[in-house]
């Protein structure tokens, strides 16, 4: 890896050539500094931005897979753009981009198919007056500047590729003064487009190793069969927090270079204190093991993670809570030599159970023989079902 | 100033770029697709034995491409950063993640690993963005080295780490309080406060031990072995990187940036960063190879021997590295000349059909499969390939002479080569310091004194007026001629002298 600097650098043979080079640059940018001349990519000039006020830049990227991303904006109405567009596809296929009125999307990509032979002279951009904008056709690598103001009427804007075959998938959506829907659940947005922005693309269960909020960095994020998430601390080996419905949106992070953190997209019903390891074994007073992660094995139910507390092995897994919202917390803790305590970390609106062993304001006392094998339910209030 | 900088980089960019129509004669760009619905960065490459070809990519994923029936199968997903994949001696895969060195494991013969364990994390993180983690390789000897990235200060440190803080340095709270930039110049330009930063770790590849190897690394994304076997590592130019290193690495070796050095047994406490540069000058092993950063490479990478097969020709059993920044692949030509490492860096394919972050290399018959990544930084995406076509005129070998340099050519030099007007090139030294980067230093033109061609013309003995150790000898071969009359493909040729040889 490599930490960015000089945006370029010279070979010695380039000397001479690099100091002609700069006496006209530096006569061109003279010249630039009065009123900005045209961009030199291929732009498309609409609606002209309302007042002065300078226009926003936002990115937008071709990818592998027939994707735009990211597969939805959310701009204010009137608001001017200049959208920069990339064609980031490593699989050498052209793209356009065409920014639609409500409800026309389908109509036009058919359109554009229609164009048949004669798609290429126009980038298979149809005339059509519901096209707000459109760039034209960028081969793998090509960029383009789009400049249009965002409509003033609220609604949803699809954007489309009517390159042929592309647009029945390779679409997403301006939410103009609108509040978008859940990803999973947006129907302006396709299926592939949850790829880039869920973990896992949406599957479940899925374990996904990255760093996360509020834990250690050496963190686990697993998406449970059903609608449970949980962030999971191997640098700790115990469970941090659980939250409900869509799963981590890992896009920022993963489009840099790690410094930004997924994004948790609900509000976690239920965390656990900061410092405190759950386990103890042998007395309950004792203080807090030092725990060594040993990984976890993936089952169709998802990990079941392996550490060793105290020199006692444990596995550990994390399935959604049977009949009613919440978690199971399944410990096998097969070679326990004395009583194994599970300190529980209570709130007003948590409840712990468990298939065996005796509760004492939150401290659930097992016997080796119970250890062995048991279920912690935890519920909360909070937690819908 | 942006506009000037795009404006020069066209310029330059053009005019820099080797002739790709004529490097097509000689080398066969293609590509291979990777997988649909995964995130074409490359964190790691590896060969199988069984002709198949494993790939890491920076989501997470591990997938095995078999190349007879041209279909790609995910092995695993959601690893964290995957920068480096090796077979292990029992058939599962080895993988180093941020966080860890982990085994992979199907132990249901499905295709699809179900086991991650843990073989080695005994190392800090302490969160910031740069703590990326190299490796595995596999020496002869048959330990394992890894590598572990220093942070950077374009970043603070999160709340919760792993692992202990040295307390060497800014104080810790100066990390949390709020605004980073104010205190970032002093927490040293890269920094490891968390163990075993910006060192070299070997481990058993039976039992998992880990045993801290060498320090003084900061981002040592390349780590392989040179044509004999030794271990060897590149890293790139920087904070007390004048250019990009490579290095020959040795047990309880110092290789010169100083941030890990708080995490050796022997270390007295006091702050490395305010050490006086000459003491660390003298604790440090020099560079093998300093690859001049700009016209050679910005941002080295993995290093792996050409196999000795006739589609490659004359380069079979030398050195390859890619690089991040440029569309172009480098061969090492390191040499041992009393004890001491040293050698030359030259361009061996240099097209814009290559694109640029070559970051993972692996030979599968006579093709050699590029991967690249860019994360945020300058880059590619996607599998390339490389074939050779035909042998170029290029130079093979240099070695140092009591008198100057020993070149080697592919072919035979014109008569021409003997007049000592037509070689041409500069000297000069990076400077060692906390600086990012370094000039070219002392920059004076190379005045061969003497040429001497071989009978067969294939080699010429070039003798300079001065030698002075510590100096880069950069050459310009772009005024020579082979006997058919074709110039030099890649041109340029520099060569790290550290010691000169004795006359015997």
């Amino acid at each position: 890896m490599r930490l960015a600097t000089a945006p370029f650098a010279l070979s010695p043979h380039m000397k001479l050539f690099v100091a002609l080079a700069f006496l006209a640059a530096a006569l061109v940018t003279l010249a630039a500094e009065k009123p900005a001349p045209p961009a030199l990519d291929s732009e498309t000039a609409t609606t002209p931005a309302a007042g002065a006020k300078k226009a926003r830049t936002v990115k937008i990227l071709m990818r592998d897979g027939l994707r735009f991303e990211p597969p939805r904006l959310s701009l204010e109405p009137g608001e001017a753009i200049v959208l920069e567009i990339e064609n980031g596809d490593s699989t050498d296929q052209s793209h356009n981009f065409l920014l639609l009125r409500p409800g026309t999307r389908e109509a036009i990509v058919q359109q554009a198919l229609s164009l048949a032979e004669k798609g290429p002279a126009q980038d298979f951009v149809p005339q059509n007056p519901d096209i707000i904008v459109s760039s034209k056709l960028l081969n793998a690598d090509g960029s383009a500047k789009v400049k249009f103001t965002v409509p003033a009427t609220p609604g949803v804007y699809p954007y489309v590729c009517t390159f042929p075959g592309h647009g029945m998938v390779m679409y997403g959506a301006i939410y103009a003064g609108v509040e978008p829907p859940p990803l999973e659940k947006d129907p302006n947005i396709p299926p592939t487009a949850l790829q880039t922005v869920v973990a896992g693309g949406g599957r479940r269960p899925f374990t996904q190793r990255i760093f996360m909020p509020d834990a250690g960095p050496a963190a686990i994020a697993v998406a449970l069969v059903g609608s449970q998430n949980v962030c999971w601390d191997a640098g700790q080996c115990r469970l941090r927090y659980a939250w409900q419905g869509t799963f981590i949106d890992a896009s920022d992070h993963w489009q840099g270079n790690g410094r930004q953190l997924p994004v948790v997209p609900a509000k976690p019903w239920w965390r656990a204190p900061k410092d405190d390891f759950p386990l103890r074994f042998g007395t309950a007073h004792a203080s807090s093991p030092t725990a060594q992660f040993l990984g976890y094995a993936l089952t169709p139910d998802g990990p079941v993670f392996h550490y060793r507390a105290a020199e006692t092995e444990v596995f550990e897994q994390i399935l959604p809570a049977k009949g009613r919202p919440g978690l199971a917390l399944r410990l096998q803790i097969p070679r326990a030599t004395g009583p194994v305590f599970y300190r529980s970390a209570t709130d007003a609106n948590t409840t712990w159970t468990s298939s065996a062993g005796t509760w004492n304001e939150g401290l659930l006392t097992l016997t080796p023989a119970q250890a062995k094998d048991v279920t912690l339910t935890l519920t909360s209030a909070l937690c819908t079902p | 100033m942006k506009k000037l900088f795009s404006l020069l980089l066209i310029l330059a960019g053009t005019a820099l770029r080797a002739d790709d129509a004529r490097v097509a004669q000689f080398y066969d760009i293609g590509k291979l697709i990777t997988p649909s619905g995964v995130d074409p960065q490359l964190g790691g490459l590896a060969a199988l034995p069984d002709g198949r070809l494993v790939a890491a990519f920076h989501h997470g994923e591990i997938a095995i491409y078999d190349p007879k029936k041209t279909t790609w199968k995910i092995f695993a997903e959601g690893l964290h950063e995957p920068l480096g994949v090796l077979l292990a001696k029992d058939g599962s895969l080895l993988v180093m993640q941020r966080p860890e060195l982990t085994r992979l494991r199907d132990t249901d013969g499905d295709g699809v690993a179900d086991q991650y364990e843990t073989m080695w994390d005994g190392f800090g993180m302490s969160g910031n963005y740069h703590e990326f983690a190299f490796g595995p390789v596999r020496a002869p000897s048959g330990k394992l080295y890894v590598a572990l990235n220093l942070a950077s200060n374009g970043d603070t440190v999160r709340e919760e780490i792993r692992n202990e803080w040295s307390p060497v340095g800014l104080d810790r709270e100066k990390f949390y309080a709020g605004d980073w930039k104010k205190y970032s110049k002093e927490s040293g330009r890269m920094y490891g406060r968390v163990k075993w930063r910006g060192w070299v770790i070997e481990i058993d590849e039976a039992t998992g031990a880990a045993t801290p190897f060498a320090s003084g690394f900061r981002s040592p994304d390349g780590l392989g072995f040179d044509p004999a076997g030794n271990f060897i590592v590149d890293d790139n130019q920087g904070d007390w990187r004048g250019t990009s290193e490579l290095h020959y690495v040795k047990r309880d070796g110092f290789y010169g940036h100083p941030a890990s050095l708080v995490w050796r047994k022997d270390w007295d406490g006091s702050e490395p960063l305010k050490l006086p540069v000459e003491k660390l000058n003298a604790l440090r092993t020099m560079p093998a190879i300093e690859i001049p950063y700009g016209s050679y490479a910005n941002s080295p990478t993995q290093m792996l021997v050409i196999p000795k097969t006739p589609a490659w020709g004359p380069f079979g059993g030398q050195l390859v590295v890619g690089e991040m920044n440029t569309a172009r692949l480098l061969r090492l030509l390191p040499e041992e000349v009393d004890g001491v490492w040293q050698g030359a860096c030259v361009m061996f394919v240099e097209t814009t059909a290559l694109k640029g972050g070559l970051h993972r290399l692996a030979f599968l018959g006579d093709t050699l499969y590029v991967g690249r990544t860019h994360l945020s930084w300058a880059g590619g995406e996607g599998i390339g390939t490389v074939r050779p076509v035909k042998t170029p005129f290029d130079p093979l070998a240099m070695h140092a002479t009591p008198m100057g340099f020993r070149l080697e050519f592919t072919a035979p030099l014109a008569a021409s080569a003997g007049d000592p007007a037509r070689w041409a090139g500069q000297r000069y030294y990076y400077e060692y310091h906390p600086a990012y980067g370094s000039p070219q230093m002392d920059l004076t033109p190379i005045v061969p004194t003497k040429i001497t061609l071989a009978a067969d013309r294939r080699s010429v003995e070039i003798e300079l007026a001065e030698l002075k150790t510590g100096h880069v000898y950069d050459f310009d071969l772009s005024g020579l001629e082979s006997a058919k009359g074709e110039t030099v493909l890649n041109p340029h040729i520099a060569y790290t002298l550290n010691r000169v040889p004795v006359a015997k």
